[in-house]
Parts: C-alpha cells; sequence; structure tokens
C-alpha cells in the first residue's frame, strides 16, 4: 500500500479524486464487500454483463471494463448503462429495475475491480 | 382432419435398410438397422474405408443421411450442406449458407446442429438463425425457404427438422434467452405453415382441448382443464417461459401422434417463477395434421436445475403386465426413465437408470410427480446460496445423445452422464437477447462412483431396470447404434467410436478418431457393402470449454470446469469417418 499513498502525493490533483473512489466501496480479502457494492456485483451477474465485458472484465465483444472505469467519469458511466451503446451492440438497461436500484452500486463494484481491489468472480458480504 | 394428406416417399426411402434415410434411421426413434454383414463374429476386423473433412471445427451432432449413392452431410454453424457421390466420394453440390455471425453468441451450449432430414427429392435443412431451407436433393438449389424464429431475441435452433408424411416439423431453442417455446408445422410441397404448438400460455396458442387433451391425474388420465398453463405462472411469466423443443421428435403413423419434449422453464433460478410452469419439461403427442394435444405428461413441474425435457422419445411395442402395450420410452435430464402408453398416456414406469440420481427419491406412480429432497432444492434454499452434490448435473444423466432400440431382444441402449453439480441460484432480469439463466454451477463426475462422467447401460423398459452399465471416463455425448448382426456402436468424447455386444456390452473392437466424438452412429449399405460412420468434431455442452475457448470453471454453464480433463485426451476437429470390413460385400470383390 506504501507505493500507492506516494503516488497519491505525487499527484496531488488526483488526490481528492482517489480519496472519494477510496469510499465508493468496502473490500476485504479481495471477495468480501460492503452491502451497496455486494448489490453491484449482483446487477452486474444479473444482467449477464459477462457475456460481453468478460468474466473478469477484461472485455470480450465487449471493452474491457478495467480499463474503461479509469477514464469513464460516473456520470458518463450512468448514461451508458441506462441508454446503451446501441450502434456497438449494447442495449440500453434503463428498463431494469435492478440497474435503477443499483448502478452506484454497479460503479463502485466496477471501479473495485478496475482498481484491483476487488477480485473477479464470486463476492460476499463482509461480515 | 386431413386423412386425405398423402405420404411423402420418405417412408418408402426408411423401409430400405441400405439407406441411412432420417436422422433416427426411421420414425420411431429406433436407430436400429437390419443390415449384419458386420456382426459380432467380424467387427474386430472393421478399418476406415474413407474420411472426409467437414471444414468446420466446433461440435459435430447428428449424423449424415444416405440415400441410394448420395450421403449428404452437415456441419455445425455455419451450417454447410454436401452431397457426396458414394461411388468415388466426390461432391456433387455443395451449399454454403450465409448466416449472420451475431447468431453465434446467443447459441448456449455451442454451434451445433444436429443433422437434415430428407424426403421427395428434398434435403431439409434447419440453420442456426431459425431459416428453415428445402433443397434439391439433385442440385442443392434452394426451393423453398422460411423463417421461424428471431435470433435478435435469443432465438436460435441446433435441432434437426423431421419428415413426418407430408410435414416438416422443426422447434427452437433459446431456453437460457427467455424464449418462449414451440412446435412449428410447415408443408413439405410448400414451406407454408401449417400450425404452430406452443409450449406455454392460453389454451388457443397451446393447442390443447382443456376437455379433450388429457394427463396423468390420480392414477388415471383425466382431461387438463381450462387455462392449464395460465394458472401455473404467475402474471405474463408464461411470456419468457421457455419449453423449448430442440430434442429429437417421433411420429407413429398408426395414430398419427408426433412425439417430443420441451425444455426447462424460463430462467434457471426458480424462485423467481413460482408455480409448475406448464408445459415445460413436458412430454407431448400431438395431431401431425392439426397439432392439437391428445395427451401430455410434466415430468419435472417447477424445475429447479435445469432438466429439459427434450430428449428423444423411442416408439417400441413392449409386454408390460402380460399385456402388449404400445409404448412410448424417454429418458429424461432428470435421470428417471419413463414408459408410458403412447396411444393413451397413461404412466408405467418411472425409475432411476443412474443409481447416483439424488434430486428426488422417487416418482410418485399416483400423481406422476417426482419426490423432491429438499437437501437438494435450490427453490428450498433460495437465491445465492450454493447446493451441494446434486446428481444429476444440469446436462442430466442424459442430453440430447440419443439411446437405441435393439429390435431383437427388446433392450434399449443408452449413452448416459455420470456427473453432479452444485447449483447457486441468483435473481436475474430479462433484457431481450440477454442470457437469462440466473444460476452458477459447477460440475462434477459422480462423487463414490467408478470415478468416470459416463456410462453406456442397456435398459428394460417394461421392468425400468438397468441390465447392464459399462463405465466411461466421460459423458457418452455421442447416439447409439444397434444393428441385426447383434451389436451396438457408440463414440466417446476421447474419440473413440466403439462396437459392444447387445447382450452383455463386451467391447469387441474401438478405433480412436483424431477428435472426440458427439455425433450418432450411421449405417448404411453401398454397392453391396456395409459401412458404419460417424463424425469426429468435439464439442456441444459437454465440449464447450475446447469449442468456445472458454477457461473459466464455472464457464459454459458449468461444464468447462467438469469437463477440463478432456484437453489431456483431444482437441477440436471436424471430420466424418466410414468404416468396413475388407473383404466383405460386393464393393471389394468388384474392386479386386
Amino acid at each position: 500500500m506504501r507505493w500507492v499513498i506516494a503516488l497519491l502525493l505525487m499527484v496531488a490533483p488526483l488526490a481528492s479524486l482517489r480519496a472519494d473512489d477510496a469510499r465508493l466501496y468496502e473490500v476485504k480479502d479481495g471477495n468480501k464487500v460492503d452491502a451497496k457494492t455486494l448489490m453491484g456485483w449482483k446487477t452486474w451477474r444479473a444482467l449477464a454483463c459477462e457475456r460481453c465485458h468478460g468474466a473478469a472484465q477484461e472485455g470480450l465483444v465487449g471493452p474491457p471494463l478495467v480499463e474503461s472505469l479509469k477514464r469513464l467519469s460516473k456520470e458518463d458511466f450512468h448514461t451508458t448503462i441506462m441508454n446503451g451503446r446501441p450502434d456497438k451492440g449494447m442495449p440500453p438497461f434503463s428498463a431494469s429495475q435492478m440497474v435503477s436500484q443499483n448502478w452506484e452500486g454497479l460503479y463502485a463494484y466496477l471501479k473495485g475491480r478496475s482498481d484491483g481491489q476487488i477480485q473477479p468472480g464470486h463476492l460476499y458480504p463482509i461480515n | 382432419m386431413c386423412a386425405l394428406a398423402s405420404a411423402s416417399d420418405v417412408e418408402q426411402a426408411m423401409g430400405d435398410s441400405k439407406n441411412w434415410a432420417a436422422q433416427a434411421g426411421d420414425y420411431a426413434n429406433h436407430r436400429y438397422s437390419n443390415l449384419s454383414q458386420i456382426n459380432a463374429s467380424n467387427v474386430g476386423q472393421l478399418q476406415v474405408a474413407w474420411t472426409m473433412s467437414t471444414g468446420v471445427l466446433r461440435g459435430h451432432e447428428g449424423s449424415p443421411l444416405v440415400i441410394g449413392d448420395t450421403m449428404y452431410i452437415h456441419t455445425p454453424f455455419p451450417n454447410n450442406v454436401y452431397a457426396i457421390n458414394l461411388k468415388d466420394q466426390s461432391y456433387k453440390w455443395k451449399y454454403e449458407p450465409k448466416q449472420d455471425v451475431q447468431v453465434v453468441p446467443v447459441m448456449c451450449c455451442d454451434t451445433v446442429n444436429r443433422g437434415l432430414a430428407y424426403a421427395d427429392g428434398k434435403v431439409l435443412l434447419q440453420q442456426a438463425d431459425t431459416t428453415l431451407v428445402a433443397l434439391d436433393a439433385a442440385t442443392g438449389k434452394e426451393i423453398w425457404k422460411v423463417k421461424n424464429g428471431d435470433p435478435k431475441i435469443g432465438e436460435t435452433n441446433t435441432n434437426a427438422p423431421h419428415v413426418f408424411k407430408d410435414k416438416v416439423i422443426t422447434g427452437i431453442s433459446g431456453g437460457e434467452f427467455g424464449v418462449r417455446g414451440r412446435l412449428i408445422a410447415y408443408d413439405l410441397k410448400t414451406g407454408n405453415k401449417v400450425w404452430t404448438a406452443w409450449s406455454t400460455g392460453p389454451d388457443s396458442e397451446l393447442l390443447v382441448d382443456p376437455a379433450k387433451t388429457k394427463t396423468w391425474t390420480n392414477g388415471k388420465m383425466a382431461p387438463i382443464g381450462k387455462d392449464s398453463s395460465l394458472k401455473t405462472w404467475q402474471g405474463d411469466q408464461w411470456k419468457l417461459g421457455g419449453g423449448t423443443t430442440w430434442g429429437w421428435y417421433a411420429y407413429d403413423p398408426k395414430l398419427n401422434l408426433v412425439y417430443y419434449g420441451t425444455g426447462n422453464p424460463g430462467t434457471w433460478n426458480p424462485s423467481q417463477r413460482p408455480g409448475d410452469n406448464k408445459w415445460s419439461m413436458t412430454l407431448f403427442a400431438r395431431d401431425l395434421d392439426t397439432g392439437m394435444a391428445k395427451w401430455a405428461y410434466q415430468m419435472t413441474p417447477h424445475d429447479e436445475w435445469d432438466f429439459d425435457g427434450v430428449n428423444e422419445n423411442l416408439l417400441v411395442d413392449i409386454d408390460y403386465k402380460g399385456k402388449k402395450v404400445p409404448a412410448l420410452v424417454h429418458f429424461d435430464r432428470n435421470g428417471f426413465g419413463y414408459t408410458l402408453n403412447r396411444d393413451t398416456g397413461e404412466l408405467l414406469v418411472a425409475e432411476k437408470f443412474d443409481p447416483q440420481v439424488n434430486w428426488a427419491s422417487k416418482v410418485d406412480m399416483k400423481t406422476g410427480r417426482p419426490i423432491v429432497d429438499k437437501k437438494y432444492s435450490p427453490q428450498t434454499t433460495g437465491p445465492d446460496v450454493d447446493v451441494k452434490d446434486i446428481c444429476p448435473a444440469a446436462l442430466g444423466s442424459k442430453d440430447q445423445q440419443p439411446a437405441t432400440y435393439d429390435r431383437k431382444s427388446g433392450l434399449i441402449l443408452v449413452p448416459t452422464n455420470h456427473v453432479c453439480m452444485t447449483y447457486e441460484p441468483f435473481q436475474v432480469e430479462y433484457t431481450a437477447g440477454q442470457p437469462y439463466v440466473g444460476a452458477t454451477l459447477t460440475m462434477f463426475p459422480s462423487p463414490g462412483s467408478h470415478g468416470g462422467m459416463g456410462n453406456f447401460i442397456a435398459w428394460d423398459p417394461a421392468q425400468g431396470k438397468i441390465v447392464w452399465s459399462k463405465p466411461e471416463r466421460f459423458s457418452v455425448w455421442s447416439g447409439a447404434l444397434t444393428t441385426a448382426g447383434d451389436i451396438a456402436f457408440y463414440g466417446t468424447l476421447e474419440g473413440y467410436l466403439k462396437a459392444v455386444t447387445i447382450k452383455d456390452g463386451k467391447e469387441l473392437w474401438k478405433f480412436k478418431t483424431p477428435s472426440g466424438i458427439i455425433g450418432n452412429v450411421f449405417t448404411y449399405q453401398y454397392d453391396g457393402k456395409q459401412y458404419v460412420g460417424v463424425y469426429s468434431g468435439i464439442g456441444g455442452w459437454a465440449g464447450i470449454g475446447m469449442a468456445a475457448g472458454l477457461t473459466g470453471n464455472t464457464e459454459g454453464l458449468g461444464a468447462v470446469g467438469g469437463y477440463k480433463e478432456l484437453a489431456k485426451y483431444t482437441t477440436l476437429g471436424g471430420s466424418l469417418f466410414v468404416f468396413a470390413i475388407p473383404g466383405i460385400g460386393a464393393a471389394q470383390a468388384a474392386a479386386r
């Protein structure tokens, strides 16, 4: 962890963003997460996102989200999941109750994956 | 009733043992041949006569057809068809359809195709993209072409079309995409749709008569009553109800009834769809001309394990309790071997054809319902809980790999799976064209047994008893063949084609083909000489890891981890192998 802190100190403008991200999700042992993030993962699973984005978010016909989430803002993430990218084959998920309720948890889960803090595969509640 | 409808020449073609004129060789799913040049005493001398590449990798299910001097072979997606001149194994014609590759990602369990049908000078192809085509058997030119589904909402086809009398019968796949199953009949001559019988929904769409269509109720047949399907679903869930129809169909010309089974109900998470979910997991008997159901029998009400009821029905006449009964025998994914009266629909026998089956202790013969063991019930545990050591696994004690009926001994020889699973159901939401599965699975060989993942068994359909069982390292995913030569053939996932005796399963001969065998063994006679053939090409659900390049244990709906060991024995391929015995039959004599 030491180098992460050093890096954050070096890149001062990013530090506040990183700090926000850190609060996005809570993770222990790589596969135990807070309730909101867990619902995010369950939403991922319920909508079969792995079919296009890969079981480890590594990308298949859809882009690798471990990379995309390094660039995509939370707002853009929301827009993309709700409206889809029909021209590229991604359906809109605005009709999904689970997405409407848990999209922030899903964002947190994918950020955790992108940050390398959350492992791919099955997640469990932290307590 | 259209009693005047003229039969096609398919019956005549099937009546000649020299041909292999239908996928099962006949209407009754016997997969039996009267040919006996190759027999128990000489099969040890069987050798490769000729081979041919299909030019396509991935799983090769089904078998070629042989009519006279021509063999018609088919491939997995993109579903090429080749007509081969048996005289010199040259191509008479090739048909190579152009299909949108977008259909591939909506096929759950490999891009298999279970073969062609033939009648009246037409070769029928059911493409993956739901196009049904009639080709001129002489030239390969299209005669007519229809669409029976929409891949954009996950509808595809893997089944073989079947010609019964003057109709072409086909179904639909997509039980993992919230597809609503149906069986469809087309006019062989024109391609015009004659009827569609849905598996779920209102009575008018089910093609049932609430007062006349019957089902097994308290030990006897009784009318199914009004709204028999609608009553067993919450709200309009029946619209995503599954009950797909991708198996092998059968036909009894005397009763004019078509027999088939329906697949799993929509979503594998049982908690999300309360009720019996009729008529998923059901055997149907329907009038060929009208589609109207005479009887229905739901084997696995409210499925919790993905035990699709699509496996073939063998139409056999048996001695049952001292009486001759027109029977239907069905080896279900759920591990029970059923014998019903195929005329009336009465339930006669329901016994486990793999002793390891544990999800139900037995079938209550009065209600016809399985007695479910709560320990192995994902409905009881609810979502997000691992239910461990359920036997069989989702791919069943037997999947699509068809059994064979030995007409001499009355035994049925059955290629089986010997696989168990852990099943974690979870909540899903429906998005058109996206998987609608809702369960994570891992599969493994049946614990406390011989360590292998399959058996080749002989079954007595009147008693419901295993006569003998030959263990195999992997599931026997190949369709079997019996012949008047007192031998049975089947292929293995490692790639062996094997010949065994019918009476005790003793291995008489084997040959290792380059890739795993999931195709069905067939036989024919050309120029006085008997041949036996099979496709070699690993894939299908069991081989999906290799076929689709998947590596995660739970991928391929749990099959990737379960069949990981396969990689030690085989790799992708796509070829046809044809065997014969040198020095036997007229062809050899002529060659000298």
